[in-house]
């Protein structure tokens, strides 16, 4: 569906996107996540072929996309989604069926179907700008999906909707997209949506993709330092491998002896990464089946989502999400003597 | 005092009595403002759009010229457009020297930079990423044009008004161009200054009346069409 090879764009002083390799096969959804101004949007308006054409090739449905004898025929199998609903001032009716009425395609029941699937037939006479935020974005999708597009490309689609309308959208969007079978490349910040919407992604940043895959997997195993930090892992130590016994791999990091299950080298120079929600911290002295459990003392105690985040030091610094229920139950407070332990599979090591 | 008032009596009664020199004056006025209006929509609202929209290396001195076109002197214009005109000049073949068409020639010059600079900042109040939602639902470029433009009607008939005004009411281009012949292409603006310059005050404040009741009418119309869509927009 989309490949791209050895694209390069030089777009400002310091500033470029680069991309050796990408290909996104027939009706995969996939994320492009990272930092603002990691060139995200601009990889997508790539796509969009809003940018002039830069070095390499760009294949889009199995024609050059720098070709401009291609523009208006790939503009016209693909749909694109902004953050902001971008709509006319007239009937949601309307709106959904501008794609047919520019392509001088009749409507043949479409524009009813897309109503009826993204929720939004109740208004279809009303003025779309008098919609609340969370209609107008099931107007803009559902414009986009009108023509039956083989591309959909998403900007951030759900930045401005508020969490419970975002989670209902995000739902019902899941399976539409299955059921349609249409390629979706879709651009966030939000690992959530990631992880809710699509089957595999791409973390970008200062114009390069550092680590593409699956979700689960680019969550579990980031490639890079600064993977692991955009996708929540709090607790990056450097230490090196001093030991191994079949994968159990001892690491010297911090001053303490950490077991990971990974498949490095005695003598490897690693990075240990370890998510907060991995980590427990108890009272309780006995480690059970935790390989990794140190005496710790509490350093801090910040409320984090609908959590607690416990920043804590074992001779190397810390972090574990803690319930409320936990915090409160255990009376947890900065300067308290606990126990923190994690599994060696939670861990993961990046090799330096 | 007693002459104005006098003046304003008799134009009105010569307004009202038939005259068809007057009523001749003022269709010729209305033919070449509206002829000159419709060519300078037709390239002032696509080209402001255009200019709006487009990334281009000269951007910035294009808009300057098109703001500075504005307000070019119409005296300015009449006196260019004749010297072309001319036997000697480089559009001497048109044979349109003191003809309505040389008038409308120079009524295109002197509104196509209005109506193109309205519409530019017209376009321009749009966000760019609509232009650009536009061109993703599968729009060519000028469908994308057509769409943005339709979404800022209220502006571009703004546009259209303040174009037709600038016409409608301008006498130093007309003058020059045109010549001011009776019968041929004397408009109301030329024939006003000529009788003011006669010392027929009667007649100069017939076709002064006529002229700022035909602009009247005409603005009226489009005003109405203009608010009626407004109160359409509001009410949607």
């Amino acid at each position: 569906m989309i490949k791209i090879r050895d694209l390069n764009f030089a777009l400002a002083p310091g500033f470029g996107l680069s991309v050796p390799r990408l290909d996104i096969p027939q009706g995969r959804v996939f994320a492009i996540i990272g930092p603002n101004g990691a060139g995200k949007t601009t990889l997508l308006n790539v796509l969009a072929l809003f940018q002039e054409s830069g070095a390499g090739s760009l294949e889009i449905m199995g024609k050059d996309a720098y070709d401009p004898r291609n523009k208006l025929f790939l503009r016209r199998s693909m749909s694109f989604v902004f953050s902001q609903p971008y709509l006319l001032n007239d009937t949601v009716y309307r709106n959904v069926a501008l794609p047919l009425k520019l392509r001088g395609e009749p409507d043949e029941g479409r524009v009813a179907e897309m109503l009826e699937l993204f929720k939004i037939s109740a208004f279809k006479d009303r003025n779309a700008n008098t919609l609340s935020q969370g209609e107008r974005h099931r107007v803009t999708l559902a414009r986009a999906f009108v023509t039956k597009p083989g591309l959909v490309l998403l900007d951030e689609p759900f930045s401005s909707l508020d969490a419970r309308i975002k989670d209902t959208i995000m739902h019902d969007l899941r399976v539409i997209f299955k059921a349609a079978g249409t390629t979706v490349v879709l651009v966030t910040q939000d690992q959530g949506e990631a992880l809710t919407l699509c089957d595999s992604m791409a973390v970008m940043k200062a114009g390069r993709i550092l680590q593409h895959g699956s979700p689960q997997d680019i969550f579990a195993r980031p490639a890079s330092a600064e993977v692991a930090d955009f996708v929540g892992v709090e607790t990056i130590l450097p230490g090196s491998v001093t030991g191994k016994e079949d994968n159990l791999c001892s690491v010297s990091a911090g001053g303490k002896t950490l077991e990971v299950i990974a498949g490095c080298a005695v003598g490897d120079s690693v990075l240990v990464c370890v998510r907060p929600e991995d980590v427990t911290v108890s009272k309780n002295p006995d480690a059970g089946s935790m390989r990794n459990h140190f005496g710790a003392r509490i350093i801090s105690v910040d409320p984090w989502r609908l959590e607690y985040k416990v920043g804590l030091d074992c001779g190397f610094s810390l972090m574990a999400a803690v319930t409320k229920q936990s915090v409160e139950g255990m009376g947890l407070k900065p300067g308290m003597a606990v126990f923190a332990s994690f599994k060696a599979t939670a861990a993961h090591l990046i090799k330096r | 005092m007693e002459f104005i008032v006098s003046g304003f009596q008799k134009g009105i009664a010569l307004i009202f009595s038939g005259n068809a020199e007057v009523y001749a004056i003022a269709r010729l006025s209305l033919l070449v403002s509206m002829f000159a209006t419709v060519i300078s929509v037709l390239i002032g609202v696509p080209l402001g759009a255009l200019i709006a929209v487009k990334k281009f290396p000269s951007k910035k001195i294009v808009i300057s010229l098109v703001n500075t076109g504005m307000g070019l002197p119409p005296v300015v214009v009449g006196l260019l457009v004749m010297l072309f005109l001319s036997r000697s000049g480089p559009l001497s073949f048109l044979e349109w020297l003191y003809t309505p068409m040389g008038m409308v020639l120079a009524q295109v010059i002197i509104a196509t930079p209005v109506i193109t600079g309205l519409s530019m900042s017209a376009m321009q109040s749009i966000d760019p990423k609509f232009y650009r939602q536009i061109l993703t639902l599968g729009a060519g470029e000028w469908q994308a044009l057509a769409v943005c433009l339709k979404e800022i009607k209220l502006s571009v008939l703004a546009a259209v008004i303040a174009g037709f005004g600038s016409v409608i009411s301008e006498v130093g281009a007309v003058m020059i161009v045109g010549g001011n012949i009776r019968s041929q292409t004397r408009v109301l603006t030329t024939a006003t200054v000529l009788q003011t310059q006669m010392g027929n005050y009667d007649m100069a404040i017939a076709l002064g009346l006529i002229l700022i009741g035909l602009t009247f009418i005409i603005n009226l119309a489009l005003t109405f069409i203009q608010q009626q869509k407004a109160q359409a927009y509001n009410a949607k």
